[in-house]
């Protein structure tokens, strides 16, 4: 009997939902025009999300706990670009991990001063991201450079083209799976453990479901912010990196249009936007769904200047029809007030 | 009979006078540093305090000024509009696409002025429009707030886009630049809207029955339920006006740069929306419009000033957004040990 | 007698200049079920928080488990087994059962991973304590309200509490839960694990306390056998005076035949059926039931904000369409909700805006606008009218007491000049004093032409302000009284009886008494 109810849950979830919905989408838009079902389309897409996923990872537990930031696209960019200005005014010819780890460890510092901002003068995270949005882009275009940079180190210029899965498409010849899918791989797994396996994960929840009782209970609101944004500082730094290397050149204001899209990706895997729930799998098929309509708005042949047209007229689907579900629900059952005798 | 414990308030004759003169912590602190930067920056540039820097001051602020109203009326009853800057685009765009081509281009200056009337009020009625959708979805459908207008900030781009196919639309009649580059006794006209419009904001949030519900649906939607307030017609009502001003914007924009394109200032300028409103300390249900206002005044003498105290080095405006990220800071932490380290308890 | 498992002695505690706790002692010995019992401010909520270490009192010592503590921290309180169930009860909704009844456990043994198999076993251990089932796997925030108290004191046993402390369990509670509930706290009495709880209900606490404690001002005034005392004496101490419900005078009604209000046939599909009544003029009228038995979904489709599925409403004669809660205050009906945070007051408002908010639109001068002045006076006279107690009407609603809140509700509806007022539960959470002048402004009101319409469950409520009282019984309105008719006795035993036999049950415990 258990089981049955443990299938049923499964079955009614968000994130089954949104997997029904990403295989209905790739079903259609492949019907319409097949050069979707390649394995260079596959690839692609994959590729294109990887960056993405990675930022998403970073800020699923802030959404969790009860919170929005946007700044965490500035931290990117800036540790990135920081790093880059920084190594090839050294000279520096080396390999890619030097950018990881310089750009981490700032990345991380720079999340770390979020969360000390939040926690010692109690102030909402909204906010306090704001400000660290214009200040961080503002910093790195002022102090480090305002100009995409294409000088990129001898060392990492093979990063580009370093794949771990090559095949053959029929359209476009040889394509390969790049090698950060594994990163990204890794990273959400990472997430994914911590959300599930430790206290401080379960605490993310706890907070995001009710902080005074969380407090009540014995987390420590301090550490659990500490970490969380010390991951969401880490994961954009890697982000910025990985991007500035999958398009071959560093941008100062790299990801400024998208903190939102980010947002909007986590809350369409089934996160809720007060806080208390979201999942690793559901951002993943969130951050999916929206490249594979990205992708389909290309294959289906609709007018580049069209396009946005049609992602909001999604977007807007999107939004409306499950508050319309909630409206008649409460229309039909006023549950909350029968109270079983 | 009963005790109670002594609630931590001041005393009932400090607030009254304090509410006479419509001041309170908020406006003080934003007051005194706006005073503490125009003499900062009176000092560190020559030209600052200049009629002809104060008078470029005036030309600019309106529109990021108006924009916050637009923004900030929505936060009031509890939303959010992310939408403000794709309507203004929007609003600009159509009447920019109008003029050069609906109408002909030879006529006469007379008959040119009318039609220019007749783009603006069309600009008006897009904004009109685009807040009926922002209010269908939030009042009626109950899409919260943040995600409708995420969604319709995209949708309204989405039209300027396909509309323009990229590209800024320029060409229009003499007449359009009237309002954003002429003075009216010495004031810019843009900055008489800005303060008309803050004026006329101010008396609808405090004088009016419905700017009364706004503040209390922002404060406990479901009270205002009970309290027979229909929630759904002033959410309707406050996106609305949100549409209307930001499509006034829309105007100044395209009449001080004669041209309406659809990318013009992008998400980071909502942002700055939103930090004006954060600045001026405006929250669901409390907030004042003379914050908003002096909040504007500080960006723009915050913009001017480094833009001046940096010239010859480029991207001030960067030195600008980073000095104003700080700032923002600062006063956080500084109201949080103004208000005796308690937050909302 | 064993030793006490908590004695404080001689306890004072001051908040600014103002009393709390007054020279106040009290032990509580294993095995035992003590009710605090007090008007708002008296006291016990304080002496709660210094047993629970959250406070630390001026003066005084505190004994727990014969340990003497200075200074006692919550830490500490809990270490001794004093576990204290908020109104939350310490639950995440957006975890699951079994997570939130192992939650302390992992953090009090400092476990850094998740081992969800221990979690399962700890779960199931919890439950198992009071015999409770649950899927381990639900989310608490699908569970009845009932349920999650259930667990909330099951994690207190796994904590190994020695003493449960609750405030008012019973609120929002059916019948058959307070029951389920007190069959709990008597087995915990058996194994010597003893329960302090906070009730207002005051026949509730003669059924299950083994000790009442009566707080007045600060002061202990009364700490003996619960058994001994009657529900006026209990009043009696309370308040410090006699409330004699007998030398009432209430106003005659108006007749049936032109009554206010005529309700025929009203259904609600899953709350109520058939529902037929009549108010007349002058008239305050009584509904009651049981939680469940649809009287929360009547008042609220009276009310328009559940509208019916059919049914006819007729006021003064006249044919009246309700079908939202603006269409009711047009027809000059009014509502004052039992959960007067939620759903009545805004609470950082002022009290002037609180008033006001129902008859904005009528405040307007010719050009539309509403000018501050005449605000202020509308406002101002109705805390004058309703002697609502505060320096200034410019202050957040938030600082005034349970019972001048209470009056801001009614002045705000007051002041649409209704022609009908349901009432639901309007004294809830008031302390005994407000509550007599609160009853007194109801039969005021109806004798001024204002028909009342009053849901509620307090039984002595209904006696003192009611002109007749309906029972409603699982959504139908199963049997109608003039108060002259009955007595309360008489009212509770038809309330709680039911065909359902473990319901009787309880019936034969109030005869024994």
């Amino acid at each position: 009997m258990l089981d049955k109810i443990r299938y049923k849950r499964l079955f009614r979830s968000n994130e089954f939902v949104i997997f029904l919905i990403l295989l209905g989408l790739s079903l259609t838009i492949g019907i319409i025009n097949p050069a979707f079902f390649t394995v260079s389309t596959l690839f692609d897409t994959l590729r294109s999300s990887i960056v993405f996923l990675i930022l998403a990872y970073g800020l699923l537990p802030i959404v969790i706990a009860g919170g929005i930031d946007i700044s965490f696209v500035a931290i990117a960019a800036t540790t990135s670009y920081a790093t880059h200005m920084f190594l090839l005014n050294q000279g520096y010819e080396g390999g890619v991990f030097l950018y990881y780890l310089i750009a981490g460890v700032a990345g991380i510092f720079a999340g770390l001063l979020n969360a000390f901002l939040v926690t010692r003068f109690k102030l909402p995270i909204f906010d306090v991201s704001l400000a660290m949005f214009t200040m961080w882009y503002g910093f790195n275009l002022f102090f480090v450079g305002a100009t995409a940079n294409f000088s990129l180190p001898k060392g990492t210029v093979g990063f580009y083209n370093i794949f771990i899965l090559t095949a053959q498409d029929p359209n476009v010849g040889e394509t390969g799976l790049h090698v950060s899918v594994l990163l990204a791989l890794g990273l959400g797994l990472f997430v994914w453990w911590f959300l599930k396996y430790t206290t401080l994960g379960r605490g993310v929840y706890a907070i995001g479901g009710n902080r005074e009782v969380a407090i009540r209970s014995g987390f420590s609101i301090q550490s659990i912010f500490f970490v969380i944004f010390g991951m969401m500082g880490l994961f954009s730094a890697i982000a910025g990196v990985t991007q500035a290397f999958l398009s071959r050149y560093f941008n100062p204001v790299i990801f400024i249009t998208q903190p939102l899209d980010v947002l909007a990706a986590i809350i369409l895997g089934g996160a809720a936007i007060t806080g208390g729930s979201g999942s690793i799998v559901g951002t993943t098929l969130g951050v999916l769904v929206i490249q594979v309509i990205n992708r389909a708005l290309i294959l289906t042949g609709i007018p580049v200047e069209w396009q946005r047209f049609v992602v909001g007229v999604i977007l807007i689907l999107f939004t409306s029809i499950p508050a319309l579900r909630k409206l008649r629900a409460k229309r039909m059952g006023h549950s909350n007030l029968v109270q079983s005798e | 009979m009963t005790k109670q414990p002594i609630p931590k308030f001041p005393k009932a004759q400090q607030i009254s006078f304090l509410k006479k003169l419509h001041v309170d912590g908020q406006t003080l602190l934003l007051s005194v540093v706006f005073i503490v930067l125009l003499l900062f920056f009176s000092v560190a540039v020559q030209k600052f305090f200049t009629p002809r820097s104060i008078t470029s001051m005036a030309f600019q602020l309106p529109e990021l000024g108006i924009l916050s109203l637009a923004m900030m009326i929505t936060i009031l009853c509890g939303g959010i509009n992310l939408s403000v800057n794709a309507t203004s685009n929007l609003a600009a765009v159509v009447a920019g696409l109008f003029l050069t081509r609906m109408v002909p281009t030879n006529l006469d200056p007379g008959l040119m002025g009318f039609y220019v009337i007749l783009a603006f009020v069309i600009a008006i009625l897009i904004g009109f429009l685009c807040g009926i959708l922002n209010g269908i979805m939030v009042g009626y459908i109950g899409v919260p707030p943040i995600l409708a207008t995420l969604a319709t900030f995209t949708f309204f781009t989405g039209i300027s886009t396909g509309l323009t196919k990229g590209v800024t639309v320029t060409g229009f009649p003499e007449s359009v630049s009237i309002i954003g580059s002429k003075t009216i006794a010495g004031v810019p006209i843009p900055f008489v809207i800005f303060v008309l419009l803050t004026v006329l904001t101010y008396i609808i949030l405090n004088h009016t029955p419905f700017g009364f519900k706004t503040r209390m649906i922002g404060t406990n939607p479901i009270a205002a339920e009970f309290s027979a307030v229909d929630n759904r017609k002033v959410l309707l009502g406050v996106y609305v006006l949100s549409g209307i001003l930001s499509s006034v914007t829309g105007i100044l924009v395209m009449s001080r740069t004669m041209s309406a394109a659809y990318e013009y200032g992008t998400t980071t300028y909502v942002l700055l929306t939103i930090l004006i409103s954060v600045l001026a300390g405006v929250i669901p249900g409390f907030g004042k419009v003379i914050d908003i206002f002096i909040a504007v005044l500080i960006l723009q003498v915050l913009s001017t000033g480094f833009h001046m105290l940096l010239t010859g080095i480029r991207g001030s405006s960067f030195f600008r957004d980073f000095a104003w990220g700080v700032l923002l800071i600062l006063i956080f932490i500084v109201n949080y040990f103004v208000r005796g380290r308690s937050r909302t308890d | 007698m064993s030793e006490p498992i908590i004695r404080v002695e001689h306890i004072r505690k001051k908040f600014g200049g103002v009393v709390a706790l007054d020279d106040v002692s009290l032990a509580i010995y294993p095995g035992e079920t003590c009710c605090l019992v007090g008007e708002n401010g008296s006291g016990k909520s304080t002496l709660i928080k210094i047993i629970s270490g959250v406070y630390t009192p001026d003066e005084g010592d505190i004994y727990i488990n014969n340990k003497h503590y200075k200074k006692l921290t919550p830490i500490d309180s809990i270490g001794e087994g004093i576990q204290v169930i908020y109104q939350d009860f310490s639950l995440f909704p957006n975890l699951t059962v079994a997570e939130n009844i192992a939650i302390n456990h992992q953090l009090a043994h400092r476990k850094k991973i998740v081992n969800w198999r221990e979690v399962e076993k700890i779960a199931r251990e919890g439950l198992a304590k009071i015999n409770l089932t649950l899927p381990l796997d639900e989310l608490v925030e699908n569970l009845s309200t009932a349920d999650r108290q259930l667990i909330a004191i099951a994690k207190a046993i796994l904590a190994d509490a020695r003493l449960i402390i609750m405030d008012e369990p019973t609120t929002a509670l059916t019948q058959k839960e307070v029951i389920a509930l007190f069959k709990v706290i008597n087995d915990l009495k058996e194994r010597g694990i003893s329960t302090l709880f906070v009730s207002h209900k005051l026949n509730e606490v003669r059924e299950i306390a083994d000790r009442t404690v009566i707080f007045r001002n600060g002061k202990k005034v009364l700490d003996q056998d619960a058994r001994g005392i009657d529900i006026t004496t209990m009043e009696y101490h309370m308040t410090g005076r006699k409330l004699d419900s007998t030398n009432i005078t209430f106003s005659p009604p108006g007749d049936f035949n032109s009554p206010l209000l005529t309700v025929e046939k009203l259904s609600l599909q899953h709350a109520f059926k058939d529902v037929s009544f009549v108010l007349r003029r002058n008239e305050v009228l009584g509904i009651t039931g049981l939680l469940g038995s649809g009287r929360t979904e009547l008042a609220l489709a009276l009310f328009g904000e559940l509208p019916v599925d059919s049914g006819h409403l007729y006021i003064e004669g006249e044919s009246a369409l309700i079908k939202s809660i603006q269409q009711a205050v047009r027809n000059r009906i009014g509502y004052v909700p039992d959960d007067r945070i939620q759903q009545g007051l805004f609470l950082d408002q002022t009290i002037n805006d609180n008033i006001v908010i129902s008859i904005i639109d009528r405040l307007i001068t010719k050009i539309g606008l509403v000018r501050s002045r005449v605000k202020k006076d509308v406002s101002s006279e109705w805390i004058r009218k309703m002697a609502i107690k505060t320096p200034s009407g410019d202050l957040p609603v938030r600082t005034l007491s349970g019972g001048n809140q209470q009056r801001v509700v009614l002045a705000k509806w007051l002041a649409t000049s209704p022609k009908i007022l349901v009432l639901n539960g309007p004294t809830v959470g008031v302390d005994v004093g407000s509550k007599a002048e609160i009853h007194e402004l109801i039969r005021q009101l109806s004798s001024q032409g204002i028909g009342i319409i009053l849901i509620s469950d307090d039984i002595p409520e209904l006696f003192q302000t009611c002109h007749r009282i309906l029972l409603m019984r699982s959504g139908r309105i199963a049997e109608e009284y003039a108060r002259e008719e009955i007595d309360e006795q008489y009212l509770y035993q038809r309330l709680i009886f039911s065909d359902n036999p473990t319901v009787v049950a309880s019936e034969d415990q109030w005869n024994a008494r």
